[in-house]
């Protein structure tokens, strides 16, 4: 029996480092977990259930800013939802091993992402007919610009099959994959990157519930480790949040990199290894 | 057409000031759930550690799907059986609810304020497709 004190601590840590590089809390929690010596797949679950907190906590501020696209967000949910109990699904039929290498992989895929992080400038794009019909635009205040910035989204087509692949990565390692739906909303739908964010928070929620349905009904959702964790991962992003520390500062950005690197390291020679 | 620029009282521009309720709807809705959740779970875990003086909760439940797992806990309350486990588990429930309470908002929105069917259908796709998850077996 792990002590409640180590999992509320460890779950704090995550969900602070989590919130302040952005990455989200799974990316760092399950980790952390199997090393404290929980099975993955109980701390792919339990990490699953702690994004719902965590996504619902930050995207309630951002939907009252108006920042958040609802539309963009109800229609791409259908897709992620989907992925997410296929993941899941796998992942309660998997054995270990392939988990630790499939996340180890995931880990070296967001040192990767930070390591050559630019900000692509955002520009007003043409909208194709398919997304003009799914009404997917709007327009949201810019607090820093001090204006309105209206924006129209394009190919829904290729955005929506990428979402299901985005909730098949929630599902399946009990993350937000938050960084994977940044980049669709970015690249493939050419939505402003705050709106990009807030509305990923958005969908990451109700991604997040289909998985934890799915890990609840394999029995692999445990309340005795669940409290703990869930209670330190929200408090834990909460005081991330505050300190808003983010990326730019170069000190923080190198010790996630190395972070990063040594847990991805670590969890693939762990899934080599048996 | 950009709905923002047109003058106040044109249907488009009434239309969007629903959406923008709506947005504050949603993120009532959201920080409720959490708060709720956050609270019941803090409490229970407390109650335990008033009565035990540990903060351990050693127990697993076995397969069950959230319906289940809400019909086992009324149970316990139809039995006067309130602990600190059942604030846990409510906690749990209140979470998983949030978002689920929060689609289901968005049909009753889109279909009764907007009036908007086409998102009536999707956010109704999504809740058909969540109600179907939590009664997974």
């Amino acid at each position: 029996m792990i002590s409640f004190e180590l999992l509320l601590g460890v779950a704090i840590v995550a969900g602070f480092v989590g919130a302040m590089s952005g990455m989200g809390g799974g990316i760092i929690l399950i980790p952390a977990l199997t090393l404290v010596g929980i099975d993955i797949k109980h701390a792919i679950a339990v990490s699953i259930l702690s994004i719902i907190a965590t996504s619902s906590g930050s995207a309630s501020a951002y939907a009252r800013d108006h920042i958040t696209n609802l539309k963009v967000g109800m229609f791409l949910e259908m897709f992620t939802i989907i992925g997410a109990l296929v993941g899941a699904s796998i992942t309660i039929a998997s054995s270990t091993r392939p988990l630790y290498i499939a996340f180890g992989a995931v880990l070296l895929g967001s040192w990767a992402a930070l390591l050559f992080a630019g900000h692509a400038s955002w520009h007003a794009s043409t909208q194709d007919g398919f997304t003009r019909w799914l009404e997917l635009e709007g327009s949201y205040p810019d607090q820093a610009l001090g204006e309105t910035i209206s924006y129209k989204a394009r190919r829904a087509y290729y955005g929506a099959p990428a979402m299901f692949g985005a909730g098949l990565i929630a599902g399946l390692l009990g993350i937000g994959a938050g960084a994977v739906k940044v980049l669709i909303h970015d690249l493939i739908m050419g939505l402003p990157p705050k709106v990009s964010t807030t509305t990923s928070n958005l969908i990451i929620g109700v991604t997040a519930l289909a998985g934890t349905s799915a890990y609840l009904a394999a029995g692999l959702i445990d309340p005795g480790l669940a409290a703990p964790v869930v209670l330190g991962v929200v408090l834990g992003a909460f005081l991330g949040t505050r300190l808003l520390v983010k990326l730019t500062n170069k000190a923080v950005r190198r010790f996630f990199l190395v972070v990063l690197l040594v847990l991805a390291v670590e969890m693939i020679i762990r899934g080599l290894r048996g | 057409m950009d709905s923002s620029n047109l003058p106040i009282g044109t249907k488009a521009s009434h239309e969007r000031e629903l959406q923008l309720d709506m947005d504050v709807l949603v993120g009532y809705i959201l920080q409720t759930g959490v708060l709720l959740s956050m609270a019941l779970v803090g409490a229970g875990l407390f109650w335990t550690w008033l009565r035990t003086g540990r903060t351990a909760l050693d127990y697993q439940i076995n397969r069950m799907n959230l319906f289940d797992f809400v019909m086992h806990e009324a149970r316990l309350v139809a039995h006067g059986m309130f602990g600190p486990r059942l604030l846990v588990n409510l906690g749990i429930t209140c979470l998983m609810l949030t978002p689920f309470v929060r689609v289901g908002a968005s049909v009753v929105y889109f279909a009764g304020v907007l009036k908007n069917w086409k998102y009536t259908l999707f956010t109704s796709i999504v809740l058909i497709v969540l109600t179907y998850s939590l009664f997974l077996r």
